[in-house]
């Protein structure tokens, strides 16, 4: 796999009770369909990134599952509704299993 | 094709396509005609010859000299010194300062054992094997045309001088390494207020994602400063593109009320004397603007009579080489590299007109000449391309985008591009480590 | 266009051909080259996708409001076409969407994503990036915890080419 981390943005690291945070999120990865023949005429085995996670605290918020129509280095972006304070967790999945974590603290202000 | 030509040769039109010079400085009529030698040959050495010390020119020199340690490497450059258009937008704000982006041209000369001479060309007789210059003739074994692009001001003004001039002169597009960039700097930091717009070229142009982020980074001066601006982008695309949905996000985050964006907008007038411009998506009146004008291959391609022809047997405007070899397909001893290239492919088209693309074809074409003339076979090499484009001010984020490229089952070359729309700091600082490599790659 | 083996035939002369006096050169053979390729095909029709919809409705009637997929004006890139979906009502924790699929008509596997969301969601908008190996349709079904299930379809012609599937 790639040393590259995600790149994450946050809309709001600090959002106030209720806030509508918005997450982009984008991974390296080849992304392989299975489809593909190498030059020698040999396929190229398949290499998808299975799943992604995102928890608040142990709270599961959403779970994207990509098929072989994702394109390269996935990209996701996705919201939830800020009601507590804990740590946003993002978790990438491929059949070689857990690849990438990333955490980020989401404080919800007064 | 004759209409072009006429209007290459005479003089306001070079005046206009070379955007430094002005007219009064054109070389003299006399030195079209003359014989003197500028560089007299160096014994039996191979001669190439490198038309423009751009990011393709001067990669190629440093390559070549690489490739053939005794071969005789010339590079002959209009501009008294480099000017990277990669960071210029960041110039605009002072992100980085001049020195970043100016460098002399001597010492990598020294470094890599070419020679540059500040010059323009004025003619390529390719039978002869020879470029005319203001400074003599040079002949060569191998020519590499390495000009960039030129600004098509004549699809706007046909052959009306003077609108073409003026507009060059009054709302420059800062598109070509010039007195430009410095005119367009002091025209953001002197901006009060209004609507500024800014006409993007039609596709294929230089640098697709820069007048994008040009617009992010004034709007972020503007929005900073607290300037009641407006910038209007005139896209003659459907879209924003490449890396679309990041710049969207951008425009509608960060600069909603000074960033508009319209699409579908192709240029169908432009009146410069009463700052209003026509286009299919409407008519748009501006207190200031910035006009690129659509792109062409530089001049010296059109002199060297290498614009290629589209089905229709109409001029294309770019060159017309091999898409894998890149040596002009009227003439193997002439390459076109860089943002000049035609077409490379049924499915993408051009390469992206990009500094990468051009240092990446830079080094290929060296290998391509290095092993003809050690007689070796010639093996095919694909680019890459990367770019990064800042999005925001503060804190200081870019987005990106890739391109890789591989020759599919049916002999073309395939593109996949990945754009990386999550705006990120990382991003930024990747661009810094990208262009630190890239000015040791050829100018250190 | 030119065959690739017209091409290769092209430089050997050209070694061979282009350099003058003082400078030798010998043509030699040129290289086996990379060449990927692929043996996706397209959907026939919409048939697969159909049943992937049918599998996912359960026998429910889709509702077309509610649920909003976004496509650009054009697929400028195949390779990655941004697309969004997103449910326009609140989310509560009696009324929530529980999983979305996205499906991509003549792709050759038209599922080309699911999403599953928790009351915990409090929302339920997502953005992806898919390749596409042609223009067609697109449709994007949301199953709610009251058990409708929204639907919303859109169309999208793409450039042609470099998909890399």
């Amino acid at each position: 796999m790639s040393t590259t981390p995600p790149r994450i943005w946050i809309s709001n690291e600090t959002p106030a009770q209720g806030e509508v945070v918005r997450i982009r999120a984008q991974i390296v990865h080849p992304m392989e369909t299975g489809f593909r023949i190498d030059a020698a005429g040999q396929p190229m085995p398949e290499n998808l990134l299975q799943g992604f996670q995102a928890h608040l605290d142990d709270d599961l918020l959403m779970e994207w599952q990509p098929e072989t129509a994702i394109s390269q280095n996935p990209y996701i972006e996705f919201t939830f509704a800020a009601r507590r304070s804990g740590a946003l967790r993002m978790v990438w999945t491929d059949q070689s299993g857990d690849i990438a974590t990333v955490t980020r603290e989401i404080t919800v202000g007064g | 094709m004759l209409r072009r030509r006429t209007l290459l040769t005479s003089a306001p039109a070079i005046a206009i396509g070379m955007g430094l010079i002005g007219r009064n400085a054109l070389a003299a009529p006399a030195a079209l005609t003359s014989e003197t030698v500028l560089l007299p040959r160096k014994g039996n050495a191979a001669r190439i010859v490198i038309c423009g010390g751009g990011w393709g020119g001067l990669t190629a020199a440093r390559y070549l000299r690489e490739e053939l340690p005794d071969a005789d490497v010339i590079v002959l450059e209009r501009n008294p010194i480099f000017w990277s258009c990669p960071m210029s937008n960041k110039w605009l704000i002072d992100v980085v300062d001049t020195g970043f982006l100016a460098h002399d041209m001597i010492a990598p000369a020294q470094k890599y054992g070419y020679t540059t001479v500040q010059c323009e060309i004025t003619a390529i007789e390719r039978d002869r094997k020879i470029v005319r210059t203001s400074q003599g003739n040079v002949d060569y074994d191998f020519l590499i045309l390495a000009g960039g692009i030129r600004n098509a001001y004549d699809a706007w003004f046909g052959e009306d001088l003077e609108a073409a001039e003026y507009t060059r002169t009054h709302f420059p597009s800062a598109y070509i390494p010039s007195a430009e960039s410095l005119a367009l700097k002091n025209k953001v930091r002197n901006f009060t207020g209004g609507t500024i717009v800014m006409t993007l070229p039609p596709p294929p142009h230089r640098c697709p994602p820069s007048p994008y982020e040009r617009a992010c980074v004034m709007a972020w001066h503007y929005k900073t400063n607290n300037i009641p601006a407006k910038i209007i982008i005139l896209d003659p695309k459907p879209q924003v593109a490449p890396i679309g949905a990041g710049y969207r996000a951008a425009f509608e985050e960060l600069y909603p009320d000074i960033i508009t964006h319209v699409p579908n907008a192709k240029v169908k007038e432009v009146d410069p004397y009463n700052k209003r411009i026509m286009t299919e998506a409407g008519d748009f009146d501006f207190d200031e603007a910035v006009l690129m004008p659509p792109h062409q291959a530089s001049d010296m391609v059109f002199h060297a009579g290498l614009i290629g022809t589209d089905a229709e047997g109409k001029p294309t405007g770019w060159a017309d080489m091999d898409p894998l070899f890149f040596h002009a397909r009227q003439d193997d001893s002439v390459y076109v590299i860089g943002d000049s290239m035609g077409a490379v492919s049924p499915h993408f088209g051009h390469y992206p007109k990009s500094a990468h693309v051009a240092n990446y074809i830079g080094k290929i074409v060296a290998g391509y000449i290095g092993q003809r003339v050690r007689g070796e076979e010639v093996a095919m090499r694909l680019p890459d391309n990367l770019c990064y484009m800042m999005v925001n001010g503060d804190p200081q984020e870019a987005i990106s985008v890739e391109f890789t490229y591989e020759m599919g089952a049916d002999n073309q070359v395939h593109q996949t591009q990945i754009d990386i729309d999550v705006r990120t700091p990382d991003l930024m600082k990747e661009d810094f480590v990208w262009i630190d490599g890239m000015f040791n790659d050829f100018l250190r | 266009m030119t065959s690739f083996a017209e091409m290769r035939r092209r430089q050997l002369l050209l070694t061979g051909a282009a350099l003058g006096a003082g400078l030798a050169a010998v043509a030699v053979p040129f290289p086996a080259r990379a060449q990927i390729s692929t043996i996706a095909e397209p959907q026939p029709d919409d048939a697969e996708s159909d049943r992937l919809a049918a599998q996912f409705l359960d026998g429910q009637q889709p509702v077309n409001e509610g649920l909003v997929l976004e496509l650009p004006a054009l697929g400028d890139n195949p390779a990655a076409v941004p697309l969004r979906v997103h449910v326009t009502e609140a989310m509560t924790g009696d009324s929530f969407c529980e999983e979305i699929i996205v499906l991509a008509s003549r792709n050759p596997l038209p599922l080309a994503c699911r999403f599953r969301f928790t009351p915990m969601t409090g929302s339920a908008d997502v953005a992806v990036r898919v390749r596409l190996i042609q223009s067609m349709k697109l449709r994007a079904l949301a199953r709610m915890s009251d058990g409708r299930v929204l639907q919303a379809k859109g169309e999208i012609t793409v450039a042609a080419g470099g998909c890399g599937m």
